[in-house]
């Protein structure tokens, strides 16, 4: 059937209905009902997004229901209402009631009585104040949980709609302006597609009521389709870009670093899916963007509302204004102005959702060289046009050969430009390519030959009929899609079931179990730890899942950074706490004493009788997050006072001597200043990924042109070829070989120090409180220590069986609190009184 | 101006001659969604009011280059022809 001959039909006539406006039958109602309660088990089996997600999903459901019967003109304010609860559910009251205040006061001056040049001024001067405040800079009553989804709300809705104001005839209803603000999704997506106003107006209910809510089911279907294939591709094709030795593993990178898009486009399916439950018949969000064919097609497909936001606010108006010039430099100079816009808007969008601008060279770079491409392409089709239809294109062998051959290459061009985007810095994406140099395998085929199928599946042609009303489609397509729905829903209902994916073998039922859960993947794990025991948090991209976690750390977090309690003084270990330093945080005092130890005041040297130990490690010894006195150092050396006191010593004295960020080659440093103090027993605390962290530091320092003081450590660097001034990465790879022999001379050096100075050297495994890939090395880590001559104590289980959120900081800071210190405390002091006899050691000295 | 003049045909027949050559003029009616169907995209929404701003002295706003006004031969008509007046 031709598309002129589908869109001659009137909406609902192949329905075989002819029903009023937003009216639908019994039967519909009902098939619509069960999809919907299939779609619910669905999200509650594969646990999409979040708890709070399946909350608002049986929100929208049950609002659907209602919605469905009640008269047309009630329909939008009972829309606005179950939005606004979906608020409060998600947010809490108080958090709800805030939200909505600061969002009345921003749509309210949008309708001031007075001009629009005033209104312009007026949102501008509440911006500047708002953005102050999400800045840090002005003090505000609400709770920091409120800016993201308040600036997903308004941040570029509110440029929209005011756009619209200033040029639309129609004012909009009350109803309307709160229903476009409030949508029912956004209460639990800070990512949110940047819907048109008009459009939202516009195609309200019209088309047939029932195809809309089935559109709206297909396209959530899908989307759970694309999370579910984000996190294979997240949990099981990531790599980290030091992770990245030879040819197959750079393809399987850039391919899996594109791919992590469909998280943005599942979720943009799941959002305007739902919204079309409750009749907003609103374009597609993505239109098969991996089969794009040109750069300018690359941009027209993905994120579709983007593309048609940044053409009507500065697109036309910008060519429109230069036109004068000549169509072609109105074009090409309108274009690159878009993606000027384009990377603000995203630092802008940055800045609202996690309160700091984010200007990274890449992001200049990667949408200054796409802008550069489209303006080429756009150029190109000015000049010689594109191939358009308006049915099923007729297409030949060499046609289609043709298509093929531009899709992928376009393909592949993107992945290498969004590995550019997304990698840590442009050095490490730069020594990717050196992968090129590794072993060719048969492997490096598998992602060419499986991406080259799907793009020729892809380019069967087919029907160009796109974001027309479904009723404008012939019954064959409609019922595929029907069955493609239905089938898709019990299919992954099925699989997702544990007795029945347990049966297709254990390893088939363990994929199937990890796809089932939203977590952290292996890679963000990695870096989350990294940031836990760096500080780093350097999270400054989308495409991380970390980010969100990220994106709900309150602005001063533990009122006092990691770089407000350290100084530089160079040397090997780079940094030390400052002496003396006090401040009061939220999570209570952390006091310094004058050898720059978090710790009480002490003698220099132990007296008589007393034993004395030093604590090596990084910030949880060191208490981030706890008060002073509230560390599991000070817990055990007080119990040590209260239960030993008397015995083989009057007293007992820990020395915490740890330092935030601290990795093991910087305990080498650390360990001599600790000899000073004369201790009876060295505690090195340990935690995950010793073995990697150890090799990382040697790369840091070699990168830097730190002064490496250690022969050992010198001798492995040049063994691996690692020069000064090479990029991290690099360094870090070509160490990977040598990890083992770093931790070994750090270990090694430490235990024999410690036993010339007559201290017994104890090795103390504490792990962290998020089970992950931290636990991968934890074997190995002990068996060198052991062969260092260490006693060994490890509490790897210390935290097992315990509710996570019971015993750590918060989602983003995985450090233990205080009942997390003191359950490390009871375990030690267990630990140490096993091995009593041999570290407490009257003669030990 | 002269307000006789028949938009929709001029239209349709711009269209079908710039970018939809070869294709079947039955099938582009008036009511076909041309920008959300596919067949208008910015530059050649970009290349159609340029020609008709060249070829009859209208003037179009920025704002008008939408689906409202420019997403079928007929509003396209309508709207040329308003500003036509």
């Amino acid at each position: 059937m031709t598309l002129t001959a589908v869109l001659a039909r009137a909406p609902g006539q192949i329905a075989g209905e002819a029903a009023e406006k937003g009216q639908i039958s019994l039967v519909n109602y009902f098939l619509v009902v069960a999809q919907l309660a299939l779609l619910l088990l669905l999200l509650r089996q594969f646990q999409i997004e979040s708890a709070a997600f399946l909350r608002l999903a049986m929100l929208a459901f049950a609002g659907f229901a209602i919605h469905a019967w009640l008269p047309l003109r009630m329909r939008l304010p009972f829309f606005v209402m179950l939005s606004l609860a979906g608020i409060g559910v998600v947010m809490g009251g108080v958090n709800a009631a805030w939200l909505v205040t600061i969002s009345l006061a921003l749509v309210g001056i949008c309708h001031l009585p007075v001009s629009f040049a005033w209104r312009g001024a007026l949102l501008l001067g509440a911006a500047g104040i708002l953005a102050l405040q999400r800045a840090g800079h002005l003090p505000f009553p609400w709770s920091d949980a409120i800016w993201p989804i308040l600036g997903a709300m308004f941040m570029f809705r509110l440029i929209g709609y005011f756009y619209d104001l200033r040029h639309d005839k129609t004012p909009p209803s009350p109803a309307q302006s709160l229903a476009y603000f409030f949508m029912l999704p956004n209460a639990c997506f800070p990512l949110f597609p940047v819907i048109d106003f008009k459009t939202f107006r516009r195609n309200y209910f019209d088309d047939d009521a029932y195809r809309i809510y089935q559109v709206g089911i297909d396209w959530m279907v899908r989307g759970v389709m694309h999370l579910i294939l984000y996190r294979i591709v997240y949990y099981y094709l990531t790599l980290a870009p030091h992770e990245v030795a030879n040819p197959a593993e750079l393809i399987q990178y850039l391919v899996s670093n594109f791919l992590l898009y469909l998280r943005v486009s599942g979720l943009f399916h799941l959002i305007v899916g739902m919204l079309y439950l409750f009749g907003f018949r609103l374009p597609e969000t993505h239109n098969r963007y991996l089969l794009a064919s040109s750069f300018t097609d690359f941009w027209r497909r993905i994120n579709i509302y983007w593309k048609e936001f940044m053409q009507k606010v500065f697109y036309y108006p910008a060519v429109f204004k230069l036109r004068k010039l000549g169509t072609e430099k109105a074009l090409v100079l309108a274009t690159l102005y878009v993606f000027l816009m384009t990377w603000f808007l995203h630092a802008y969008q940055w800045f609202w959702l996690r309160g700091t601008m984010l200007l990274v060279a890449q992001d200049m770079l990667f949408w200054g060289i796409l802008g550069l491409l489209v303006v080429a392409n756009s150029l190109y089709e000015m000049r010689h046009g594109r191939a358009r239809s308006l049915g099923t294109p007729t297409r030949t062998w060499r046609t289609t050969a043709v298509l093929v051959f531009k899709t992928y290459a376009t393909f592949w061009f993107i992945c290498v430009l969004w590995s550019f985007w997304t990698t840590e810095s442009l050095g490490a994406w730069v020594s990717l390519w050196a992968a090129l140099g590794g072993e060719y395998t048969a492997r490096m085929l598998l992602y060419p030959s499986v991406v080259l199928a799907v793009i020729i599946a892809g380019s069967i042609p087919r029907e160009s009929l796109r974001n027309v009303r479904a009723s404008a489609q012939d019954d064959r397509t409609w019922m595929r899609s029907r069955l493609v729905t239905v089938a898709s829903l019990f299919a992954l209902l099925t699989v997702s079931v544990e007795a029945l994916h347990l049966q297709l073998g254990k390893d088939f039922g363990t994929f199937v179990h990890s796809l089932r859960s939203g977590q952290l993947s292996r890679l963000d794990t990695a870096q989350l730890e990294r940031g836990y025991y760096e500080n780093l948090l350097s999270v400054d991209r989308f495409n991380s899942q970390l980010w969100e976690v990220y994106m709900n750390k309150p602005k001063n977090w533990l009122d006092v950074e990691s770089t407000n309690l350290k100084h530089f003084v160079g040397g090997f270990a780079q940094t030390e706490l400052i002496p003396s330093f006090v401040q009061t945080t939220k999570h209570g005092t952390i006091s310094i004493n004058r050898f720059g130890m978090r710790d009480r005041d002490y003698e220099a040297l132990p007296a008589a009788g007393t034993f004395r130990g030093v604590v090596l490690g990084a910030s949880s010894v060191m208490g981030w997050g706890v008060g002073d006195g509230q560390t599991f150092e000070a817990v055990v050396e007080d119990r040590l006072n209260r239960e030993w006191a008397g015995g083989a010593f009057d007293k007992y004295e820990l020395l915490n001597m740890g330092v935030p960020g601290y990795q093991p080659p910087q305990q080498l440093v650390m360990a001599e200043k600790a000899f000073e103090f004369q201790p009876h027993a060295i505690f090195y605390i340990a935690t995950g990924h010793e073995i990697s962290r150890a090799a990382a530091y040697l790369a840091e320092a070699v990168n830097k042109g730190i002064d490496i003081p250690y022969d050992g450590l010198r001798d492995i660097a040049s063994k691996a070829g690692v020069t000064v001034g090479m990029d991290e990465g690099e360094a870090r790879k070509r160490l990977t070989p040598y990890r083992r022999e770093v931790l070994t001379y750090v270990y090694g050096r430490i235990a024999e120090e410690s036993r010339k100075h007559g201290s017994v050297p104890v090795w103390i495994f504490l792990p962290q409180v998020r089970e992950g890939s931290w636990q991968e090395e934890t074997a190995e880590a002990v068996a060198v220590a052991d062969a260092a001559g260490f006693v060994v104590i490890n509490q790897e289980d210390v935290y097992k069986g315990r509710n996570i959120d019971e015993i750590r900081l918060a989602e983003w800071d995985d450090h233990p609190n205080v009942r997390g210190h003191q359950l490390i405390a009871e375990r030690l002091f267990d630990g140490l009184a096993e091995k009593r006899e041999v570290i407490f050691q009257p003669a030990g000295r | 101006m002269e307000t006789s003049i028949d938009f929709r045909r001029i239209v349709k027949d711009y269209i079908l001659e710039e970018f939809l050559p070869g294709e079947n003029p039955d099938e582009l009616t008036d009511d076909l969604p041309l920008i959300s169907g596919g067949i208008l995209d910015s530059i050649a929404t970009l290349k159609l009011v340029l020609h008709f701003e060249e070829q009859y002295g209208i003037v179009l706003e920025a704002h008008e280059a939408d689906k409202e006004h420019l997403d079928t031969i007929r509003s396209i008509a309508s709207l040329l022809t308003s500003k036509a007046r």
